[in-house]
């Protein structure tokens, strides 16, 4: 009798147990699953109708990342010029990397290159497309921020000739310090330019490149679909940023967190899925600050439009779907305005601090080649910036001609002579400029500029940010009365 | 109800602040030094001493009663009236951005072993530009006839209490707004451009330095029946309560004497300085007859306006050019 009654609790105890785990084990498992789809970009099933092969994942491009490679690599290359070469080596090396579809897998990638603290997956830029170059898909709309009235893509090859020639890409005569122009005009030119002024904006319209249509013939991935992909992939976010700190996101930029970067657990970093580029890193340089959320709100909105596309099938997306896409669409694209926006904010302060420095070398008589290097380097950023901002659908020419102003073509020297113009053989054509006072002056009004036209909020080197605190500090009076 | 949450917020931030004249530890100071004022100086006794501070018969004066009512309502009248002023943040940026197009006032190169000094060089520059400030539209409140009309209701007291300060027309109060947006705009973006940012206030309890230990010793008792006064050296540095005093007097002799908060040495060298004489009695007050409405608050309100319609009246009908000048810009009659 006892026995059984003892059996009896036992098992009640024994199920019991067993019932709690059980639950507790589905819990987590169902936890990890939403987890899991929820917020990392890909994978997504077929939905494309008309394709029949194996293929079980519709996410694709590789060509986007190929180009962010493209571009990383052009970037370390600006640097390697060099006057006295006669064979013109390092400009057609960078040419390589502007014009060359890497088919043959020919093309090493430049940066990041494999080392035992970041061991990286592809080495070639083949790898990962060997159908996407620079310059096929470089703004073609003529520039006015740069002069001679050129293309955004012969803007970029006019750099590279330059570059080729200069020491170290850096043209101290004038100012131009060509590997951050390079780099920061392609970042609009081809990236931003194509994302927004292009697969998000006509491609997001129901005539073109419909859902139920395969991207072209025979794609396995429809048309809305890829077309999301490939904006994605200009954006320059690992597919797992939601799982990660913007902090973790800038370190694997850098090259610093094997850890956060490796997702997959394979012990190499898997350039196509896992690393930060570009737009992305900038995003995460200034949320790291904790004052925004760019790099996940813009990701997040690429994640739900995606899912919102896979929802619907491989059928025509509805009107309301379209208009939900655009919303997606508005985040993504002015957020992404506004980073590119606060680096230009950014640098306009790192160059009235670095003009600072000079106007108290020259008045001291000291030397001022460390606070020249500066200058250039963060004149270059600001240039490149303000000239990609140029690069979106969205036309602000008001805003655009008055920076441009501001800025001119070239840093002001401290012999106050500045770039402003080029002649018919491509020289720089120079003028006296104001005086440094009134230079540093620009660099506050594009910088009220920037805060004026769009909704930063980082605002990082506000020159006037301390002023701001100080008045905060003294207070303003609320009452009525005398002393 | 957002409102008056607000509201409420600047009624006790007047008493919570130590950035405002009012704060309870200001108060409690001022009261230290007026009894160690009886007790030592005056000789006399405690409970004496005490009972004088606290004087019922001045704090619940309705002199001092229109002083509390004009407080509460104009705190009202400045919410909605500040934001439609210039902002000092406004002033600064504009100050800010002229610096760079002269050459007259260039940034320093500032040596790293000096630069510990410039947070109290800069704050004891603001106090004494502030100061400044406060003389100069102090003075003009009285010498020019429109604002004296104004500045009339702040000395309508017959009893003085701290809060007295608060008994201020809220034209007198804009005034004093954009006195301070201005000063602060202009100093704080001077000082900033002159050393590339690289500046800050020293601060206790987040009041300047200086402001911190001038309402410490006892700038409430500027406004208060305790009569101390300095040694008359001392009052051509630093104004006493006793100055002050003499400054709200009805008699012709004190007129226009005393206009400075903190330092003497402005009304020294403009030639407004009165040395207090301690066997001298100060009524407070505009006139020896009390006007029947002076502690009525819908006069306090209305009478700069009534009182700059008859000045303009009489300017209007005046033929006389000169009279006309001498009326209406600067009269020496005024106080
Ligand atoms: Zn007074
Ligand atoms: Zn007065």
């Amino acid at each position: 009798m006892n026995n059984i009654k003892f059996k009896g609790t036992t098992l009640t105890k024994l199920s019991f147990v067993g019932a709690v785990t059980f639950s507790f084990m589905c819990s987590s498992i169902t936890s990890v699953n939403a987890g899991h789809h929820g917020n990392v970009y890909g994978p997504y099933p077929i939905t494309e109708k008309s394709y029949k092969g194996t293929k079980k994942n519709s996410v694709s491009y590789g060509g986007q990342m190929a180009r962010q490679l493209l571009h990383n690599s052009l970037k370390k290359l600006a640097s390697t010029g060099s006057p006295s070469d006669p064979t013109l080596a390092p400009e057609k090396k960078m040419l390589a990397y502007l014009n060359t579809k890497d088919k043959s897998k020919s093309l090493p990638i430049m940066d990041p290159k494999n080392s035992s603290k970041f061991p990286v997956k592809q080495k070639m830029i083949g790898e990962l497309s060997g159908g996407a170059n620079l310059s096929g898909k470089a703004d073609k709309r003529i520039q006015t921020s740069w002069p001679g009235n050129m293309s955004g893509v012969d803007v970029i090859k006019f750099m590279i000739k330059k570059a080729g020639k200069t020491k170290g890409g850096v043209d101290t005569r004038n100012g131009m310090n060509y590997p951050q122009l390079i780099s920061k005009y392609t970042m609009g030119a081809v990236l931003y330019h194509q994302a927004c002024d292009n697969y998000l904006d006509e491609k997001m319209t129901a005539s073109s490149k419909p859902n139920n249509k395969p991207y072209k013939k025979g794609a396995y991935y429809t048309g809305k679909e890829h077309s999301w992909d490939e904006a994605f992939g200009y954006w320059g976010a690992a597919a797992h940023t939601m799982k990660l700190s913007a902090a973790q996101s800038y370190d694997v930029a850098k090259k610093k967190d094997l850890k956060a970067a490796d997702y997959n657990k394979d012990g190499v970093v898997d350039l196509q899925t896992e690393m930060t580029y570009a737009h992305a890193y900038y995003a995460s340089s200034y949320d790291k600050k904790g004052k925004t959320n760019y790099l996940k709100t813009v990701t997040g909105a690429f994640i739900d439009g995606r899912k919102l596309i896979t929802a619907a099938d491989g059928n025509k997306l509805s009107e309301a779907e379209l208009n939900k896409i655009q919303d997606y669409v508005q985040i993504i694209c002015s957020n992404w305005e506004d980073v590119i926006a606060e680096s230009v904010f950014k640098y306009a302060g790192s160059v009235y601090k670095d003009l600072s420095k000079i106007e108290k070398a020259l008045a001291s008589g000291s030397g001022m080649d460390k606070a020249m290097s500066k200058y250039l380097k963060h004149w270059g950023e600001l240039k490149g910036f303000a000239m990609a901002l140029q690069a979106g659908p969205d036309n602000k020419s008001d805003t655009f001609n008055r920076m441009n102003r501001m800025m001119g073509f070239g840093p002001l020297m401290p012999n106050l002579s500045q770039v402003v113009g080029i002649d018919s053989s491509g020289n720089y054509i120079k003028d006296q400029g104001s005086s440094i006072g009134y230079y540093k002056l620009h660099m506050l009004k594009i910088q009220n500029l920037m805060a004026d036209k769009y909704a930063l909020k980082a605002k990082i080197n506000d020159a006037t940010g301390g002023m701001a605190a100080l008045l905060e500090e003294v207070g303003t009076k609320k009452s009525a009365e005398n002393d | 109800m957002e409102i008056f949450y607000q509201y409420l917020e600047t009624i006790s931030e007047n008493f919570f602040d130590p950035k405002k004249r009012v704060f309870l530890g200001y108060l409690f100071s001022a009261f230290l030094i007026s009894f160690m004022w009886l007790t030592f100086v005056k000789k006399e006794k405690i409970k004496q001493a005490v009972y004088k501070i606290f004087d019922k018969k001045i704090f619940m004066s309705k002199s001092a009663k229109a002083d509390y009512i004009l407080f509460l309502l104009n705190i009202i009248i400045l919410m909605f009236l500040s934001p439609l002023l210039i902002s000092q943040l406004a002033i600064a940026h504009f100050v800010f951005e002229y610096l760079h197009s002269q050459t007259f006032l260039t940034p320093l190169g500032i040596d790293i072993n000096y630069m510990w000094m410039i947070p109290i060089f800069f704050t004891f520059c603001y106090f004494v530009l502030d100061d400044f400030t406060k003389y100069v539209t102090h003075a003009l409140m009285h010498k020019v006839p429109l604002l004296w009309e104004i500045h009339k209701t702040h000395h309508s007291a017959r009893t003085l209490t701290p809060l007295t300060i608060f008994r201020t027309h809220p034209i007198e109060g804009v005034i004093f707004v954009v006195r301070s947006a201005l000063t602060q705009g202009i100093v704080i973006a001077t000082f900033y451009y002159v050393y590339g940012g690289n500046i800050t206030f020293v601060t206790i309890l987040g009041a300047n330095l200086f402001s911190f230990w001038f309402h410490l010793f006892g700038s409430n008792l500027r406004h208060s029946h305790i009569r101390i006064n300095y040694w008359s050296w001392l009052e051509k540095i630093f104004i006493s309560p006793a100055q002050h005093q003499i400054h709200h007097s009805i008699k012709k002799e004190h007129h226009n004497k005393n206009f400075g908060v903190a330092f003497a040495f402005w009304d020294y060298m403009f030639g407004s300085l009165y040395i207090s004489k301690s066997d001298e009695d100060v009524k407070f007050g505009i006139s020896e007859t009390e006007h029947k409405y002076e502690n009525n608050i819908i006069y306090l309100y209305l009478s700069p306006l009534i009182g700059i319609y008859k000045l303009i009246a009489n300017y209007v009908s005046s033929k006389n050019l000169k009279v006309k000048k001498q009326k209406f810009i600067f009269n020496k009659q005024t106080r």
